[in-house]
């Protein structure tokens, strides 16, 4: 099962001699190996986690500890009845409208650029480069950038459509077209990682597959459908499981774009528990939207992990 | 013969078009975060853009001016050289043990850290938050260096990298009576390499780039790194446009140099990762 | 500075089960401040004292700096640390992190809303024993007194950085500033052209709303009906507010309003593209920088409405927290009354912009010299006996939020003005009722 967690570990099986290996890595030093990170993990991840779970069972007073009152499940409670403002469905609903685009968006702007990227002329190289240092530029200045391309009145994006004969819009501002923007935006910024991993996944592909696909005349087409897509159905799961971890955990492009507004149009899940936690201090409420976002993602990695076992053999 | 090499070099012309236009594309942001940078203030309010700018560096003396940005520059290096530093030797070590190592609990220990992954951080704010103050860790580097000193990712690849290698090497080894340390440190780090650099590097701009953790756990310039710094700006002096694209040019240009001076390691580490595979 | 990871651990797990039961214990609401005798401050002992601030800009930042130096020249053993945040947003944030975690600061600037939440989680204290004590109180204008009150009728903040909303203007598209809202339309709509958007606002967002709400909100009120009623129940859908927001959408349509962010008035009007900014007292330096002499820049009141002319006090007050002990209380008091003492005040206002809490400031050299060189002060400084603030309860925020959030529907076309505000009306009755 472990080996599952990681399909390339399965495919490396065969090298693998099989029988029980080596005394000296049967050893207690292992656990000395294993702890540091352990630990790191225990003090700021893990205890703070079980914390978190504690908070949501509060009505948390975020600002005197001594005056938080035990309510059990009555956040829970709220969320599902969707009770509180913004109700708990509509914050789903806007993540979804951020983490849908984004994980299949992603996938397939990334796949198709590494088609079509993957080679060795110079040109191919620099396209390669400038797609992938989109992504090392920090979020903060490159979200600020992106403000002013989105001005209203200003904007580069607004003097593009207009070449286009479309009127200015207020990308941002305009509850109907922000969730839209930052989409944009963030396609930008993540595909380069995405592209990397399945450039990567391009080179590990069988040659002499391809060479018999095209000796049975397959056009190139097939050649993609049927040869090589299969062949990067480790990387595709990869980058399915890591786009939708990072998309449901985004955070610095809503604080930095929009501030979740306008209303709460761009106000995912996971800037909800931001919000609700530091801004309007619900604290035991935003515990209990962490805890929904922590199994939320656990849930899909896990889902799609299983889909890469039944698929993958 | 000739037909067909003659279609095959219009189709890669082709290709190469396509490919240069969207790299064009991408590169737009960039292009024009830096003319505005260098533009008079006028000249960023037109309508329609106007696209040459008058190469007014003032900005730059400007925005510089406005904030300590050699502190920001320099905590932001301390803390993402240590970050590095801690997060490599805690991967390699856990990667080892997971890939190669025998022992009772390591599949459920796996499972535990590969959890890990999936907390978001916004879970951790407050609790953490509490933690910095009750060990006097606010407002200093550690609380921006211990809670990133270990990384999933990095164990997770260098797990994935380890159980490729051929099991014979490690064999023979002990044959030569190596302990697990000298195994770790002989064969398995060397020749994790390509995964130790990509890690770094991952690790590296990660810390550069992160936000909202150093935002909230940090009070003072004297640790606050260089993002933290340039949201400062930006709500500070938001209607400065040309200064603020100044800020963030020189804010990012640091790490577009390490891009492209790393590059070839880069995408080398990453191509030989997933390559170990084959 | 080694640190060790495991202590670390054990100290979060009894720092946490320490939280846990001290909540659980119910030793709650009942722990009343008590209501100890002024303290005083003894000269002879170091005390250090943090103001927490977003004093972060221009002009602000340096009189800030100057005059608490100033003090501490005067009080040589006093040390008064500045925390200076970016911008309001970051402030309240930071305000309540440090709170949460036990490590308040001795005094910050806040909002009356914030106040609130802070004085019912007896964070903050009452200063009405401090206030009695003042020798400057009495001349401070009758607005402000009634502001530094929360609803239970206790003075809780001391004014600092207060202001106003006037319109400014570009003299050379609009030669004299418009006398009643009406007037104002007429005059956007005829100079909005070639490139010009008479005026460019920024309704701010649901979390945190800005100039641009303002704006609408006093419209409501010089329309008849402010948004918030006495006892800060919402009263989103009157018609007096829909008449505010047909005003702005009727501007819009007329290609004489934007929508921006960051200051996109101060923006439009310093680059020409546009010819008024309806904004704090306090942007008048920032303003004045953005036009750089391009051309003349007037300051006029407010134009009136149907109803009346109506403002809102705007700018934040200053609290001070409980877990300061009596002498950082004493030295915390003395740089507050320092602060707005008259000489200090008319150093700031003429510095900054933002008017003077108290009358005697008018009397001073450097209130005159800035008052000859900006007369419309004058007439503003005066609505500080009359502009009201946002009612002083936890949700004015977040249901100013709904509104913030109205407006940019209405405008952008997104929804229909009633519609928009009988949905930041539902949002606004929800924060109250979830407060």
């Amino acid at each position: 099962m472990a080996q599952l967690l990681d399909p390339v570990a399965t495919r490396s099986r065969s090298m693998r001699s099989g029988r029980p290996v080596k005394r000296a890595l049967t050893s207690r030093w292992a656990y000395l190996f294993v702890l540091p990170a352990l630990l790191v993990f225990l003090v700021f991840s893990i205890g703070p986690t079980i914390f978190a779970f504690a908070l949501s069972l509060f009505n948390w007073n975020y600002l005197n500890a001594a005056m938080s009152k035990f309510v059990g499940l009555k956040n829970y409670v709220d969320l599902v009845k969707g009770t509180r403002d913004p109700s708990f469905w509509s914050t789903m609903w806007t993540s979804a409208q951020f983490v849908i685009p984004m994980v299949v968006g992603g996938t397939v702007i990334s796949l198709l650029l590494a088609l079509l990227l993957s080679g060795n002329s110079p040109v191919l190289y620099g396209v390669r480069t400038a797609v992938f240092l989109a992504h090392v530029t920090p979020f903060v200045g490159v979200s600020i950038v992106w403000v002013w391309l989105f001005n209203p009145r200003y904007g580069l994006v607004n003097a593009a459509t207009a070449l286009f004969g479309m009127a200015p819009r207020d990308w941002l501002g305009d509850p109907k077209t922000a969730m839209f923007a930052i989409v944009v935006f963030s396609l930008w910024h993540e595909v380069g990682f995405t592209l990397i991993i399945f450039l990567g996944g391009l080179t590990t592909l069988d040659k002499t597959l391809s060479e018999a696909a095209q000796i049975d005349r397959a056009n190139k087409l097939q050649e993609i459908w049927y040869v090589i897509l299969p062949q990067l159905r480790p990387y595709t799961i990869f980058v399915i499981v890591i786009s939708t971890v990072f998309s449901l955990q985004a955070f610095t492009q809503f604080f930095v774009m929009t501030g979740g507004g306008p209303g709460f149009s761009t106000a995912t899940l996971g800037f909800a528990v931001y919000q609700q936690a530091f801004i309007y201090r619900k604290t035991g409420y935003a515990a209990a939207l962490a805890v929904v976002l922590f199994a939320l993602t656990a849930v899909l990695s896990l889902l799609q992990l299983r889909a890469s076992r039944n698929t993958g053999r | 013969m000739a037909r067909r090499s003659s279609r095959k070099r219009w189709l890669s012309g082709l290709r190469n078009t396509a490919a240069a236009l969207i790299g064009l594309a991408w590169l737009v942001p960039l292009l024009w975060m830096f003319l505005s940078s260098v533009s008079n203030d006028a000249d960023v309010y037109r309508v329609p853009p106007k696209l040459w700018p008058a190469w007014n560096w003032g900005n730059y003396a400007r925005a510089w001016a406005a904030r300590p940005w050699p502190r920001y520059f320099a905590n932001t290096l301390i803390i993402a050289l240590s970050v590095v530093a801690f997060t490599l030797v805690t991967s390699i070590l856990a990667g080892f043990a997971f890939a190669l190592m025998r022992f009772r609990g390591s599949k459920t220990l796996f499972y535990v850290v590969m959890s890990v992954m999936m907390v978001p951080q916004t879970v951790l704010l407050i609790p953490n938050f509490i933690l910095a103050h009750t060990t006097g860790l606010y407002d200093t580097y550690w609380i921006q260096i211990l809670p990133w000193a270990a990384s999933v990712f990095g164990i997770f690849l260098l797990r994935q990298t380890l159980s490729a290698l051929p099991t014979e090497i490690f064999e023979a080894a002990e044959l030569d009576g190596a302990g697990p340390v000298s195994m770790l440190v002989r064969i398995a780090a060397p020749l994790a390499v390509p995964s130790l650099i990509l890690i770094g590097l991952n690790t590296f701009m990660g810390s550069w780039s992160s936000f909202v953790w150093p935002y909230l756990m940090t009070q003072n310039d004297t640790v606050r790194p260089i993002e933290v710094g340039l949201q400062a700006f930006y709500g500070a002096e938001g209607t400065d446009w040309t200064g603020l694209s100044a800020a963030v040019t020189f804010t990012t240009l640091p790490v577009v140099i390490l891009f492209f001076s790393l590059q070839k390691y880069f995408v080398q580490g990453a191509f030989s990762t997933q390559g170990a595979v084959q | 500075m080694t640190r060790n990871p495991i202590r670390g651990l054990a100290t979060l797990l009894v720092a946490g089960s320490m939280v846990l039961l001290s909540a659980c214990s119910g030793s709650t609401a009942g722990s009343t401040p008590s209501a100890s005798a002024l303290p005083s401050l003894d000269p002879s002992k170091q005390t250090t004292i943090t103001f927490m601030e977003a004093m972060s800009s221009g002009a602000q930042q340096a009189a800030l700096k100057k005059m608490t130096a100033d003090f501490e020249a005067q009080h040589p053993n006093v040390t008064v640390q500045l925390q200076e945040q970016p911008n309001y947003g970051a402030l309240q944030t930071k305000i309540t992190a440090q709170v949460a975690a036990n490590s308040a600061p001795t005094i910050a600037q806040v909002y009356e809303n914030w106040a609130d939440e802070l004085s019912s989680s007896n964070v903050i204290v009452p200063l009405d024993e401090y206030v009695a004590s003042s020798k400057d109180y009495k001349d401070f204008y009758s607005g402000i007194q009634a502001d530094m009150k929360l609803r239970d009728g206790k003075n809780w903040m001391w004014p600092f950085n207060k202001s106003v909303v006037v319109q400014y203007y570009n003299e050379s598209l609009v030669p004299k500033a418009p006398a009643t809202w009406g007037e104002f339309a007429q005059t956007a709509k005829s100079v909005s052209k070639n490139g010009v958007v008479a005026l460019s606002i920024d309704p701010g967002s649901e979390t945190s709303p800005a100039g641009g709400t303002a704006l609408f909100e006093i419209l409501a009120e010089s329309f008849g009906t402010p948004v918030f009623a006495k006892d800060g129940t919402p009263q989103f859908d009157s018609d007096a507010a829909k008449k505010a927001l047909n005003y702005l959408v009727d501007l819009k349509k007329s290609n004489a309003l934007a929508l921006g962010t960051n200051y996109p008035g101060q923006t439009a009007l310093g680059n020409q593209t546009g010819a008024f900014d309806v904004s704090s007292v306090a942007s008048y330096p920032f303003n004045q920088k953005a036009v750089g002499g391009k051309f003349v820049m007037g300051v006029a009141p407010l134009p009136a409405g149907t109803a009346k002319t109506a403002n809102q006090l705007a700018g934040t007050n200053i609290a001070m927290f409980s877990s300061a002990d009596d002498q950082q209380k004493a030295a915390a008091w003395a740089y507050m009354q320092f602060l707005t003492s008259p000489a200090e005040m008319a150093y700031w206002a003429s510095q900054t912009g933002y008017l003077p809490v108290v009358k005697t400031a008018m009397d001073e050299q450097a209130m005159k010299d800035y008052l000859a060189k900006n007369p419309w002060v004058g007439d503003v400084v005066k609505q500080l006996d009359t502009a009201t603030p946002l009612p002083p309860v936890s949700y004015v925020n977040k249901a100013s939020g709904a509104l913030s959030t109205a407006i940019s529907s209405a405008v952008n076309g997104t929804a229909s003005v009633d519609d928009a505000l009988a949905q930041a009306q539902a949002a606004g009755k929800k924060a109250a009722s979830e407060s």
